[in-house]
């Protein structure tokens, strides 16, 4: 019981690396959803295609702010 | 105001907050922490608007290839894998940055935080200022203001 216990409790190396990995699904989940709503408003009404990417643009951008504050955080402060 | 010329405007904004966030954030970098922490912020400054600038410019290279038509292959392709390139060169050189010596990470690590609000609220007040109409058509002539020149 008490080998089970520890080999459980063992972890080596470092945890932020799973920060990291938390950090870069977000954004993925995020631009995808951004480009996939665009595109199929382009669709939809390909006149209005200037306006749909400036905002499309502005959702990319909150998205990546994001990631790039969490590795940021992953490498310099850990 | 059509996408090109809100996306220069962002451009050019953002230039000038690189440059007044590296000039705050070294000073203060440098009364905190000497030359490493002046580099810090430099260095995180230049990170964070260099990768932040490479969004407006892909989607303005984007628009140059694909002639105008956004749903294209070439259009999302340049714009993702410009966001995918981007991010691996950033880890990559944010992986370099870490290990200087003459570079303070938290000094660093502040200038990219604040660079990066920065640049959202910079695009946020031009892209609210840019008077954008629903339908954007650039005018057949410029010198015609649009109209075909044998109605002059």
């Amino acid at each position: 019981m008490d080998t089970a216990t520890t080999l459980l409790a063992q972890l080596e190396g470092n945890i932020a690396t799973v920060g990291y990995g938390i950090a870069a699904i977000g954004p993925a989940i995020g631009v995808g959803i951004i480009v996939g709503k665009t595109i199929e408003s382009m669709a939809r009404q390909p006149e209005m295609s200037g306006r749909l990417m400036i905002t499309m643009f502005i959702g990319i951008a909150f998205t990546e702010a994001l990631a790039f504050i969490g590795i940021a955080t992953y490498f310099f402060m850990v | 105001m059509n996408i090109k010329s809100i996306l220069q405007r962002i451009l050019v904004w953002t230039a000038v907050l690189a440059v007044v966030v590296a000039v705050v954030g070294g000073v203060v970098g440098f009364i905190i922490g000497g030359m490493p922490g002046l580099w810090g912020a430099v260095m995180g400054t230049v990170l964070a608007l260099l990768f932040g600038a490479l969004t407006a410019l892909s989607l303005m290279l984007a628009i140059n290839v694909s002639k105008g038509n956004m749903i294209s292959g070439a259009f999302f392709g340049i714009v993702l894998g410009g966001w995918l390139l981007k991010f691996i060169v950033f880890i990559a050189l944010i992986f370099v940055v870490r290990d200087l010596d003459w570079v303070n990470p938290i000094a660093a690590f502040i200038s990219i935080v604040v660079a990066i609000v920065g640049s959202l609220a910079v695009d946020m007040t031009v892209i609210i200022k840019a008077r954008q109409p629903i339908i954007d058509e650039e005018p057949v002539d410029e010198s015609t203001w649009g109209r075909p020149s044998s109605r002059n």
